[in-house]
This record gives C-alpha cells, structure tokens and sequence, in this order.
C-alpha cells in the first residue's frame, strides 16, 4: 500500500474537516454545551475528513491535484508537474483558503483584541512592573549568581550525562542503520519510545522528579538529561540518515562488518556535526533549566518565582539582568564554537 | 588456457521499485585479464559489479567464483551469513568513481580500511594493526606512487591521489579480483591516464584480474583485453577492443552516438 496516498488522504481529510466543523458552528451555532459533547464533535469531525478523503480521491482521480497530492506525491510524480502560478491550480487555492480559516479562527480562538492591549488600567501596571525591573536591587546580585551557577551546572549534568545514551542510541534510531525485519522492529520501537519522551515537555519531567527525588536541582538535572537524551538521540539520528553513502559502501567492499562499517564510515562523518548539536544543547538547557526552576527544580528559576510570587519587582530586575547576561554568553559562546566545527 | 576465475550466469537484478537493471546475464571472466564493461548510464554496469561483491544481493543466477587455492567453485548468490560475505569481499577489491575514502582520516588509515576483514572488530575499532598489515599498507602506497603522503588527511589529495589511495586500499585486502566502477570517470583526462596505467600495472605486475566500467572508448581500446558491452540490463557484446568498429558502437550507444576521444 502506498504510503502517500495515505498521507494525502489525512492531509486533504484534516483539512476538509476543518471546514466542515467552521461551517457546521456557523450554522448550527452550537451552545457551549453542545460544544463539550466530545462525541458529537468527534464525529462531525470524523465525518469531516472521511468526506475530505473521498472527495480527495476523486479529483485526483480526474486528475486535479489537491494539497496533499501536491505535497506527498512520489518524486517521479512531482517531476511530471509543469509550473503553473498557485492562484491557477486547485492545491493552491485550497491552501490558501485553509490558511485563511485558520487564521480568522485563530483570531476568535486566542481572543485577540487591541482594546485589551491598550487599556489603560493595564498600560498603568505594565508601567509599574516594568519600572521596577528597570530599577533592579542589586543587594540580591551574590544569591542569584550563586543561583545561576546552580542553573549552568544542572544544564551540564544534564547534556554530558545524555551524551553517552543519545550516542548509542543514534545509531539505532537511524532508518538507514536498521534494515531487515529485527532491526526495523527494533527501530520502530526505539523511535516511539524517544517521540514520546520528546513530547512531554521537560517542564512535565521536573514535576515527575520533583515528587521522585524531591525539590531541587536534581530533580531539574534528570528533566533536562530526559529530554536531551530524546532530543540529541533525534538529532544525531537525523545526521546518521544523511550521510554520504559513499564511505559506507568503500568500507563494506572491504569486508567491515556492521561495527565497523558504523564507526569508520558513519562516526567520523557525524562527530563534528554530534560536537556542534551537544553544544547548542546545552546552551538550550541552560535556558530550560531557568524555567524547569519555575516549577521546583532549583536554581535561578526558583529564585525568580519566589521573588515574582511577592511582586517584588526590583529583585526580579536584577534576576533577568543575570538570566539575560548568562544566556547572552552562552548563546555567543556555542555559536562561535559551532562555526568553528564547521 | 586456465579455467575462468567467474562464470556468471543468468544474472539478474530487479530493485525493489521494480526497476530491472539486469535481465540475465551471462559471461566468463578469465583469471588475469583486464575486462571492461561498456555502455550507458543506466545500462546496469555498476549494479553488475556490485552483484559480484554483493553490495548488492542479485535477484536471481548465478556467480560461480573460482577458490583460485582449491580450485572449486562456489556459487556466491546464495551466501548468506554476514561472515562469509565478508570472506567474500576479502577476496575482491574495489574502487569507486567518487573514491569513497574517509574523508578525515589520513591516508593511511584509509589504506589499512583494506585489513578490516583481516582484523577482529575489537583491535580494529581501537585502531590497532598489526604491524605486518601497516608495512603492507605502505608498501602498496608506494606501488601507487604516494607513499609519502600517508600521514595526511585523504580530503587534502587531489582526486587523482584520492583514487590511488582507493587502489592501494583495495590492494590491502590482497584480493583475486579488482572491480573499477568508472574510476576515471570524475577525473581530468590527464590524470585519467595516470589511474589507469596504475591499474593496468596491477593487473600486469600483480597479476589481479580486473573488471572495470568504463564511458571512453578510446580508453577501452588502449587499457582492455576484453571487453563486454550491456545495454538496457542485457549483453550485447562481448569480444576483442579492437573490434568494435562503428555499427558496434551505434548498437551499444544508441543510433547518432558519436564517439568522444580522450587522450
């Protein structure tokens, strides 16, 4: 079974049904309750992109390229396809009326309004903070650089620490690694396991440690270290896919077996690549560290929360001098190392 | 005359999209001689040589390959273990058009790559060589004529030296039989030379045979002692270099085909 069609069925489907759903509210006008009815939704959506699908499959039947054609055909397809302006073709249109809807959408969704964003009463209290972090209270400086030693150290731990773990599991959870039945399975595992550990935030992890190994910067460490390890596991793998395939193959027709084929045709292509993503890593924890804080996992973030939670704003001042200062350096410092790696 | 060091029958390879590069393919390599396979891009020469090394798996015959020590033959299509492809690959040496050296490793890394099927995973992975299989990699970096570049990062040579170095390591591995998938075919005409003549030293002074894909005629006429053309995945000709006059050579390359000289 094809893959794309698949693909392109959910594709034109999602995006008939959103317009289904906009529609439906439209006329309907369902009351909140009807709204919370999750099984009706459910199933006007549903409806939705199962029509979207069927409809899909007929135009291109005839030949009328919708979006998801356009964006998952096969390359051999795609070569066929002469260039035509977007606003003469029907995937173009279908495009831009599905970005359309869903910004007017948006607009009703985030309760977007200039009133509120030039109130005055607001204005006033944005004035007050902010005068107050303008005028920062240097008395605090020694407790927050002590803290944020604390935020860079948790943010080290945490990427060396990966290290190791995402090195071999790169290895793993690259395609062009994992051929054959096993492997593959092996693979598809591997691969869940790290998307889902990717998809619950690091924040979500310090609360899991926070009650697992108590308050504090251990428990930010072992968020942070969860994440990276799924984060440069993703990273690395997506280097492996992409090596030339060149080396591989002279080493193979050397006889390497797998391990060898790995480290003397894959590693030496990948490690610049491996420094450079580590590095920006831990440039990206240290910046998470400050909020894992927020929610009980030490350092800075802590510090800062206790201080907002009391509105004392001149100390939160000298807080954001610091945090700003750190990450600043950091963000300077991986980006001159990255360029060198290059 | 000796008995064939390949009898390759009926080959064929059919990619998993359904692509048929080659529709069964039969020809004998004699131990020693210098074979060139011509033809288009796309006719199917770089999947035959790799059906012989089995960087590819073929889809279906035979390659019967003479154990020049026992003098039997095995049919290599069946191998299946990890093992004894490697053992096979021992036994074959190969070079590529883009070289397929590891670019930040010195030359003489690259060279011993040609011992990875002598050296157990362990030893190798730490980098350790037996000190025989380093004197052995820098005598046949001489054969080349770099020997005193082996200290240097393969991606500071130039192309020319990148495929010497190709040659030396497939010369490590002692093998039988050498496959040249268009080595000179990202080269400049001059350098050109230079490769081949070092291949053709090889195949003379060591006495490896050699099965090499080649584009240029004029290069077939002066290197080959034999010379198979495909077209579309089948063999349209096999014979004597010399004899492949104008007709032959607008079957093979299409009807208008005019032959380009290299010198």
């Amino acid at each position: 079974m094809n893959m794309f069609i698949f693909k392109r069925s959910f594709l034109d489907g999602i995006t008939m049904a959103l317009l289904v759903s906009v529609v439906a509210t439209l006329i309907f006008k369902p009351s909140d309750e009807t709204m919370l009815n999750l099984p009706l939704i459910s199933s006007v959506f549903g409806l939705g992109i199962i029509l979207g699908g069927v409809i899909s499959y007929l135009l291109n039947k005839q030949g009328i390229k919708t979006l998801g054609q356009n964006l998952f055909e096969p390359d051999y397809e795609k070569a066929k396809s002469e260039a035509k302006s977007w606003f003469k073709t029907f995937w173009g249109w279908h495009l831009f009326i599905t970005i359309l809807v869903l910004f007017v959408v948006g607009i009703f969704k985030t309760k977007f309004s200039f009133v509120e964003l030039f109130d005055e009463d607001g204005f006033a209290g944005a004035q007050r903070l902010f005068a107050g972090i303008f005028s920062p209270n240097w008395d605090v400086l020694p407790t927050a650089v002590i803290n944020i030693i604390e935020t860079i150290f948790m943010a080290f731990m945490a990427t060396f620490l990966a290290i190791p773990f995402a090195f071999l599991l790169s290895f793993v959870a690259a395609k062009n690694i994992m051929k054959g039945r096993i492997a593959s399975i092996i693979y598809l595992i591997i691969r869940t396991i790290l998307n889902v550990t990717r998809s619950v935030e690091a924040l979500v992890w310090a609360i899991i440690f926070s009650v697992w190994v108590g308050i504090g910067p251990f428990a930010g460490m072992l968020a942070l270290m969860i994440h990276s390890i799924a984060s440069l596991t993703k990273q690395y793998s997506e280097m492996v896919e992409t090596v030339n395939e060149g080396p591989i193959e002279g080493v193979q027709s050397c006889g390497a077996n797998k391990l060898q084929t790995i480290w003397f045709a894959i590693v030496p292509q990948v490690v610049l690549p491996y420094i450079s993503f580590t590095v920006y890593r831990w440039d990206i924890n240290v910046r998470m560290a400050t909020i894992i804080g927020l929610v009980g996992g030490g350092g800075i973030g802590t510090m800062l929360i206790k201080y907002q939670g009391q509105a004392m704003w001149p100390e939160v001042g000298t807080i954001i001098v610091v945090i700003a200062a750190v990450v600043w350096l950091m963000d300077q410092a991986s980006a001159y190392i990255r360029e060198a790696l290059k | 005359m000796s008995d064939p060091i390949l009898k390759i029958k009926n080959l064929v390879k059919t990619y998993p999209n359904g692509v048929r590069a080659l529709k069964g393919v039969s020809f004998d390599v004699k131990k020693g001689e210098f074979l060139v396979i011509i033809g288009l891009s796309g006719s199917g020469k770089s999947t035959l040589l790799r059906c012989i090394n089995r960087l590819h798996d073929p889809t279906s015959g035979e390659v019967n390959m003479l154990d020049t020590k026992t003098g039997k033959y095995t049919d290599t299509t069946h191998i299946k273990s990890a093992d004894s492809i490697r053992n096979l690959r021992r036994r074959i040496g190969m070079i590529f058009q883009h070289f397929n050296l590891i670019p930040r490793h010195t030359v003489l890394s690259n060279v011993l790559m040609g011992k990875l099927a002598y050296t157990s995973t362990f030893s190798s992975l730490l980098g350790f060589f037996s000190p025989t299989h380093k004197k052995q990699a820098l005598e046949y970096l001489k054969l080349v004529g770099i020997s005193e570049k082996a200290h240097i990062r393969a991606d500071q040579l130039s192309g020319g030296q990148q495929q010497r170095v190709a040659i030396a390591r497939a010369l490590t591995q002692n093998p039988d039989i050498l496959l040249a998938d268009e080595p000179v075919a990202s080269l400049d005409p001059a350098t050109c030379h230079i490769v081949m003549d070092y291949l053709r030293k090889v195949n003379q002074e060591l006495g490896i045979t050699i099965i090499c894909n080649l584009h240029f005629l004029s290069l077939v006429r002066q290197y080959a002692t034999r010379v198979i053309a495909l077209k579309d995945g089948e063999l349209v000709y096999e014979g004597d270099p010399k004899n492949i006059d104008q007709e032959w050579f607008e079957r093979i390359y299409g009807d208008g085909a005019k032959e380009v000289h290299i010198n």
